[in-house]
Formats: C-alpha cells, sequence, structure tokens
C-alpha cells in the first residue's frame, strides 16, 4: 500500500492534518464554537458548488466562500453573544441551502465530485493539496508559536483579554479565517460531514489528559496521528470511506480514555504513583 | 495624574437611562470604593470605564501611560472571573504566569523576575502550594484567589476590581485590602473597587463612591451621591 502514490500522498496530508488539528480543535473548544467548524464545512459544500458550476477549481472558491463566512460568523457571535449558538443554525441552513441550489443549478455532472466532498477520498489526494496543506502547517505552527500566550488569554477570558490591551476583534476573526481555510483544504480528504469531527476529537480527548495548555496541544497531536494513520490503513484496507474510518477510532480512543479515567478514580490508582514519586 | 476621568458618563440600556451625572476621578495612589446596593449598575460603570460598553453621553478616559511614562497596565478582576470553565486545560501556575504576559512578555520568555513576581503574588493569596493543580480542580474560593494572584502579578497600576472579597472570610477580607493599601499608598498604584463591604474597608480607602437612586426618574436609574475623601493617611504619592 506504501508503493502506491495517491497512499504516500495520503499519509503525508494525514501527517500535516495532525500537526494542526488538535491546535485548532482546543481553541474552538475553549471558545464555545466546536459547532462553527461544522457550519463552516458545511458552508463549504456551497463553495464546492459554486467552482464545479462556474468551472473553478472548487478548492479556491470554497476557500473563498468559507473566508467571507467565517467573518460573518464572528460578526453574528458577537451581534448575538448570550446566544452564540443561533449564528450557527443560521449559517449552516444558508450553507446547505446554496449547496443544494447551486448543485441544482449544475443540471448532474457535479454529484460524483460533491460525494468526493461529502465523504471524502484518499484516492483523489494531489501534490497541489498537500502543498496547501503544508503551507497552511507551517502558518498554522507558526502563528501558535508567536501568538499562543494572547491566545491562551483570549481563551480564557475575552474580558480580561480586552483589558489587558489584546485585539480581540482582530484575533478572533483572524482564528475564524484559519478555521475555515483549514476546513476547505482538508475537506475534499476526510469528507465535508466529519471534518469538524477530526479537528475537534483530539483535542476533546486530550483534554482529559494534560493539566495544562501545552501538554493538551502535544498530547493531541499524538492522538490525531493515531486516529489519523490507522484509520487510513483501515480505510483503505476495507475500502471504506477515511473520514468515517478515522473518526470511528478516535471516538473508540475517546471511550478508552473515559473508561480508563473512571477506572483510575474507582480504584485509586493515583496513591500508587504518589508512593513512587514519594 | 488621573489614572481614570469619568465626565459626565450617562448610560442607557436601549432606550432605558441606567446612569446619569457620573463624574470622578481615580488618580496614581488613590484607593477608592464604589458601593451602592443591589442592581446600582456598578458593574455596567466598570464596564463603561474600561471600554466593554460605550457610553450614551459623557466621556472615560483611561491614561496611556503611567506616571513613569510607560504604558499603563490595568489589571481587572470581573465578578464572574472566577466561574471559569472547568474544563479549562491550564494549571494555577500557568494562569498567574499569564499575569506577566500583558508587561511586555507577549512574545518573550519569562525571567527570573517575572517568576518571582508570580511565587509572591501566589504566596500573598495563600495559593503557592497548589500551583500545579488543575484549575477546574479548585473550590470556588480558591479559584477567586488564584484570579487575584493573577492580577497581582501582573502588577498593574491600575486596579479595577468588581466585587473581588466575594467568597473570603473576613480575616483574609483583612488581609486582602491591607495588601491593596500597601500598593496604592506605597507603590501609587491606582484601585478602583466595587464592594459591599462598607465599613471593614473605610480603613483602607482614600474615597467613597456611592450610587444611588435618582428619585426623579421614572426608570431605575443611578446617579452619583459624591464622591467624598475619607480618612487620607500619608503617602508618598499624595
Amino acid at each position: 500500500m506504501f508503493f502506491h502514490g495517491f497512499m504516500q500522498r495520503a499519509f503525508e496530508a494525514s501527517i500535516l492534518i495532525s500537526l494542526i488539528a488538535p491546535i485548532l480543535g482546543l481553541f474552538l473548544i475553549l471558545r464555545r464554537q466546536s459547532l462553527m467548524a461544522d457550519t463552516l464545512s458545511h458552508v463549504s459544500l456551497a463553495g464546492v458548488a459554486l467552482g464545479l458550476l462556474v468551472g473553478i477549481n472548487p478548492t479556491w472558491t470554497n476557500i473563498l466562500v468559507v473566508v467571507v463566512i467565517a467573518v460573518v460568523l464572528e460578526y453574528l457571535r458577537v451581534v448575538y453573544r448570550t446566544y452564540s449558538e443561533i449564528s450557527i443554525a443560521i449559517l449552516m441552513s444558508v450553507g446547505m441551502a446554496l449547496a443544494l441550489v447551486l448543485m441544482g443549478l449544475n443540471e448532474g455532472g457535479a454529484t460524483l465530485s460533491m460525494n468526493q466532498f461529502l465523504f471524502g477520498s484518499i484516492v483523489t489526494i494531489s501534490k497541489e493539496q498537500v502543498w496547501m496543506l503544508l503551507v497552511l502547517t507551517i502558518i498554522i505552527g507558526g502563528l501558535y508559536f508567536i501568538f499562543r500566550k494572547p491566545m491562551y488569554i483570549l481563551t480564557f477570558d475575552e474580558e480580561t483579554a480586552f483589558t489587558a490591551g489584546l485585539p480581540i476583534k482582530t484575533m478572533s476573526i483572524l482564528f475564524n479565517v484559519l478555521t475555515g481555510i483549514t476546513i476547505a483544504v482538508i475537506m475534499p480528504i476526510v469528507g465535508a460531514l466529519l471534518v469538524s469531527a477530526i479537528i475537534v476529537l483530539p483535542a476533546a480527548i486530550s483534554m482529559r489528559l494534560s493539566k495544562s495548555f501545552n501538554g493538551v496541544i502535544l498530547i493531541g497531536i499524538v492522538i490525531a496521528l493515531i486516529g489519523m494513520l490507522s484509520g487510513l490503513v483501515a480505510s483503505y484496507d476495507l475500502g471504506t470511506p477515511p473520514g468515517a474510518t478515522i473518526t470511528l477510532i478516535l471516538i473508540t480512543i475517546f471511550a478508552i480514555t473515559t473508561i480508563g479515567k473512571i477506572l483510575f478514580r474507582v480504584l485509586n490508582l493515583g496513591r500508587l504513583f504518589k508512593k513512587k514519586s514519594a | 495624574m488621573h489614572y481614570i476621568e469619568v465626565k459626565n458618563l450617562a448610560f442607557r440600556y436601549e432606550d432605558e437611562p441606567v446612569l446619569e451625572n457620573i463624574s470622578f476621578e481615580v488618580d496614581a495612589g488613590d484607593f477608592v470604593m464604589l458601593t451602592g446596593e443591589n442592581g446600582a449598575a456598578k458593574t455596567t460603570l466598570l464596564r463603561n470605564i474600561l471600554g466593554l460598553l460605550k457610553p450614551s453621553k459623557g466621556s472615560v478616559r483611561i491614561s496611556p501611560t503611567n506616571r513613569n511614562g510607560e504604558k499603563l497596565a490595568v489589571g481587572y478582576v470581573s465578578q464572574q472571573i472566577s466561574a471559569f470553565n472547568a474544563g479549562f486545560p491550564s494549571t494555577v501556575m500557568e494562569l498567574v504566569q499569564s499575569g506577566r504576559y500583558q508587561r511586555g512578555k507577549w512574545f518573550k520568555r519569562l525571567d527570573k523576575e517575572d517568576k518571582e513576581h508570580v511565587r509572591r503574588s501566589l504566596e500573598s493569596v495563600g495559593m503557592w502550594n497548589m500551583r500545579h493543580k488543575k484549575i477546574g480542580e479548585l473550590s470556588g474560593g480558591q479559584k477567586q484567589r488564584i484570579s487575584l494572584a493573577r492580577v497581582f502579578a501582573t502588577d498593574p497600576d491600575l486596579f479595577v476590581l468588581d466585587e473581588p472579597t466575594t467568597g473570603m472570610d473576613v480575616h483574609s477580607r483583612d488581609e486582602f485590602y491591607k495588601l491593596l493599601k500597601h500598593n496604592s499608598s506605597e507603590h501609587g498604584k491606582g484601585i478602583l473597587m466595587v464592594t459591599h463591604d462598607h465599613e471593614e474597608i473605610r480603613n483602607h480607602a482614600d474615597k467613597h463612591i456611592e450610587l444611588v437612586r435618582k428619585e426623579d426618574s421614572p426608570w431605575r436609574c443611578f446617579s452619583m451621591d459624591s464622591c467624598k475623601e475619607l480618612s487620607k493617611p500619608q503617602s508618598s504619592f499624595h
């Protein structure tokens, strides 16, 4: 399987996705925007449908549409501060409705491509996509390294961040835009329906395992690598959709860690480690 | 030097007036307490001052620089700050260290002096031994104390505190007020604090602003009674 060019590209893409997903996922969870990834993935379908309709590479139209919606999302989040899920409900419906209408206007021909975007495909990963992902990983990794302290305060408490003099609006918009671009780039690989799970799950699992902020991201990367790579192999062997396979493996890891933590607490295993360290 | 200058401030929620005719200053070295009955829009006033809400009339000016001409650092503890997300993945140490970031350390490593500030801040609220705990594992009172430790670690020029002693016992409150008084009188920090502990704090604060309900308004609108000077001990900043 490793001799196939498409599988090599799939592995390269998976490793890169594993590096960025826990960073974005952690901030999405802490900003209570886990569903934003879902909204943006639905909206990206409209971007793909637009690209297929006008005959432009759908990834570019996708990025354009998602960036615009990411900015609108931030505006709606501030307007409906108390009920921020309203913005998600509105834009998710808009995205789906637009995608369906644009697909209808295309009069067939786009159905096969849309299926790839809905469920993901490892066969179709191009060199161009891997390069885009590499550039995105470098940008996100660099931005995290530079802005991790301001982002820590922003996610801890927006008012504290504001009084500390941080440009919270610009930071929020930039974060949304980056999340949108990431979703647009990785959606053809893992599928629109499950892209948010792949972004959010590694961070959700690692949050239960680490006490510290950086620890969550590091453990999240390890979990994402395990989930993505084993999911890819399983997907190839079983002929199942990659996004769904990876998601199921991550859910299994989530269940195992949850049960493990319960057992750890019930059996009071923590005292064994305390004795050792004493 | 006025760290805060509020001139004829008014604030409305939609069409309903909430605050009117508010004017006062907080100077470097001032310890000002802000009181008023429940629902007297004390928090709303603080949020107007900090720029989190926009006044419908009048002006608020926060000095851009401190008395040494450096960028003014504001330390804010809101009423809800201690109700932070239990799942937030951070140790007590990480959170209190984050107080140092706005001291020019957004993009730099914390040095020995920063770490010393953090240690002293945690010790001042009795939380040094809990520094490796996850913040979500703390009780409400402990969360309150680390929120204060974070502000002390910032070593701000201006403290804006919204009922910071909720959940503290009498002894802890007294220690906390003494610490604030020391910061204002010996280090020239400006302090604006919303509180209900009128009597306990009178011995420490320099000024008292009380928000009172306007009798002539059909709305639940509050205005300033006055800005009373309290007993003012000698300090190097007055």
